[in-house]
């Protein structure tokens, strides 16, 4: 038992996408005290970084507004973005957390007015837009960004571009002496919302993502569709920036495959319907193929298949293609494999190809303390054990089921948390 | 008129190798586009299984999916179930062999296989010269005579680059060894079999 004095009503959440910031505003609302801890320099999580959202298309800004504006009218809740979890000691009620932070080199401050950016000269990969381009080395992570404060990269400390951009912030908010930090924390309870990452294409060798320009991945699709996106929102395949005539979506890239990730994934079906509404919209005469070994709508979403299956330009093909080929003809890619339904073995040339890769939970990355107890087979966190756990981080979810979980999740830590 | 044998499911789990994970499948067609030999199957791997276990017991047999694979191992490596499809293919040959259907005794690859193991067993050794000659007079006197012209430049060049021998046929030096140790293999095989 974990002595009564260091027990704290305190309530710690890892991971500020939109599972970490529901579970903080649900139990800040309740009265609890909640630290909100993001390893990126932004809030939003993977939903940020999503052209729209299914079933209804609507824009992220939506949900990610909303709880912005609850986490800003709560003085309970404490947000600290680039920071992750060091360590954790103690049990349920009281544990004792060291927190490290990186440097942003921006002040509270900051105004967003964005003369940093212009000062800058130098330009590094865009972590918003998988790195699909690049943004100056002092940039706004995005435009939904919470805080909305720039962020500038390590690599312009102590170089003249470093002293130029300093310079140029007006209100002396940047600040290229800060260094990591560590600061530790009492709280009563730890809800992990530390999400997913995708699984990588590239071990993936059958489908030829690394060689292959025009295979990309359903993520990097969300980006190519986003108006924030490297292509200003123009579907374009990546060779040579033409927009695609035909598409191939290719379910359970990685998923529900022993070789790789053994699960159901269970967002990709209703993301790749998405991306063949994405295309349709943009381009009247393209033709889009979906390649599945069976489609799984879940839940209540079985009506935005059937809206799908109406055009006659979106086309479904019953296979788990064998292996993608490159093309003769400049572009493109040609997926071979067998129609189940028809056993031809076919080989069709597509201009852009899709990987429907799976969702793959973060602590995979290895950047957590250890709680192997609390991890299943695949790195997800029983939802069951001691950790509690919300979203992606417990278990392959979409947006909703996610924040019901981790509603509960915070039900379950006020109820820790509790003395 | 397809006759369906409700227990041919169940005997190939339990008796042919890899049939146990056959039952794993979940026909998502990876082996089946693949595979080298794909287009030129009947039924490929996957529909294969399939049959299996819808019970079409005399078509799997005759089929000759079990005989065009070439062993490259592209469906063992990719299938996502792991089911160990090329295994599971010889096997269900083999027990089409032993079952006496003509599709699968009189196929081409178990024609050749009945002529290697001729000459493995009797003699130690395969000498290519003994395989190829049972193998081509195994469709009878003039089709295997036929066989042997058509492909007599080949061996004429072979003979020419020291990769075939002429003479007296390879052979092991303890004949009597080998019949001990083949009448062993037997044995247990046939205990494992019960
Ligand atoms: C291609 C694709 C399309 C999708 N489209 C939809 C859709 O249209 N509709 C829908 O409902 N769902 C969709 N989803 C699913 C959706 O993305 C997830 O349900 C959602 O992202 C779950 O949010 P989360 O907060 O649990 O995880 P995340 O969004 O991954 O957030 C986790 C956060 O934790 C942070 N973090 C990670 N580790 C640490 C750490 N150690 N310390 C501190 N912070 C950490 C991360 O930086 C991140 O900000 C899609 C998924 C894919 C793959
Ligand atoms: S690849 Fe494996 S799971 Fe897929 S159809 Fe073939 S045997 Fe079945
Ligand atoms: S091992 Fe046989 S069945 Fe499998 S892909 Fe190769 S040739 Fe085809």
């Amino acid at each position: 038992m974990t002595d009564k004095t260091s027990r704290s009503r305190t309530i710690l959440v890892v991971g500020g996408g939109i599972s970490g910031i529901t579970a903080a505003v649900e139990a800040a609302e309740a009265g609890h005290d909640v630290v909100l801890i993001e390893k990126t320099p932004t809030l939003g999580g993977r939903v940020a970084r999503m052209n729209r959202y299914f079933p209804k298309l609507c824009h992220p800004t939506c949900g990610l507004e909303i709880n912005y504006q609850r986490i800003k009218k709560s003085s309970r809740i404490k947000v600290f973005t680039m920071s992750s979890v060091a360590a954790v000691k103690g049990g349920p009620g009281g544990y004792t957390v060291t927190v490290k932070t990186q440097p942003r080199y921006v002040k509270p401050s900051c105004t967003a007015c964005g003369d940093c950016a212009a000062a800058a000269t130098s330009e590094v990969a865009n972590h918003h837009n998988y790195g699909m381009d690049k943004v100056k080395s002092a940039h706004l992570p995005h435009t939904m960004a919470f805080p909305m404060r720039y962020v500038i990269d390590g690599s312009v400390v102590g170089t003249p571009e470093g002293a130029a951009i300093q310079a140029a912030c007006k209100i002396g908010a940047v600040d290229l002496d800060e260094k990591e930090s560590s600061f530790e924390l009492e709280v009563g309870a730890v809800v992990w919302a530390t999400g997913w990452r995708p699984y990588p294409a590239s071990n993936l060798t059958m489908y030829r993502y690394d060689d292959l320009p025009d295979v990309i991945t359903n993520v990097e699709m969300e980006r190519l569709a986003s108006p924030d996106g490297p292509t200003g929102g123009k579907i374009v395949r990546p060779s040579d920036h033409a927009a695609p005539k035909t598409v191939a979506l290719i379910q359970c890239a990685g998923s529900r495959d022993l070789n790789h990730l053994p699960y159901c994934s269970r967002v990709c079906c209703l993301a790749s319907l998405k991306h063949a509404a994405y295309v349709r919209e943009q381009m009247a005469d393209a033709q889009v193929d979906i390649y599945y070994i069976d489609l799984r709508a879940h839940d209540k979403l079985e009506s935005f298949v059937q809206r799908l299956k109406r055009d006659p330009q979106v086309g479904f093909v019953k296979s788990k293609p064998a292996r993608i080929e490159p093309s003769g003809a400049g572009g493109g890619a040609v997926v071979c494999g067998e129609n189940t339904l028809t056993r031809e073995v076919y080989a069709k040339n597509y201009d852009l190809v899709v990987l429907a890769t799976g969702m793959q939970p973060s602590v995979i990355e290895g950047d957590m303390p250890a709680m192997d107890k609390d991890l299943d087979a695949y790195g997800f966190i029983f939802p069951e054990g001691e950790a509690i756990s919300a979203g992606v981080a417990s278990g392959p979810l979409d947006v909703s089921m996610s924040v019901q979980s981790a509603t509960a999740a915070a039900l379950k830590a006020i109820r820790v948390a509790s003395v | 008129m397809s006759t369906y044998d409700l227990n041919f499911a169940r005997w190939v789990y339990e008796n042919v190798d890899g049939g146990d994970k056959m039952a794993l499948c979940m026909q998502c067609g990876t082996c089946s586009g693949s595979c080298p030999l794909g287009a030129q199957m009947d039924y490929g791997p996957r529909k294969l299984f399939m049959m299996v276990r819808a019970g079409l017991k005399d078509k799997v047999l005759e089929s000759n999916t079990l005989w065009n694979c070439v062993s490259c191992y592209n469906c063992v490596v990719r299938c996502p179930r792991q089911v160990p499809v090329k295994y599971v293919l010889h096997s269900l040959g083999t027990a089409a062999v032993r079952a006496g259907i003509p599709a699968a005794t009189k196929s081409d690859n178990a024609r050749f296989a009945r002529a290697f193991w001729w000459s493995a067993s009797k003699l130690g050794r395969t000498d290519e010269r003994i395989v190829t000659a049972l193998f081509y007079f195994s469709y009878g006197l003039s089709k295997g005579f036929k066989m042997a012209m058509a492909n007599l430049p080949v061996a004429l060049g072979l003979v020419k680059t020291k990769r075939m021998h002429i003479g007296a046929p390879y052979m092991c030096k303890n004949k009597g060894e080998l019949k001990t140790i083949l009448a062993k293999a037997a044995e247990i095989e046939a205990r494992h079999a019960k």
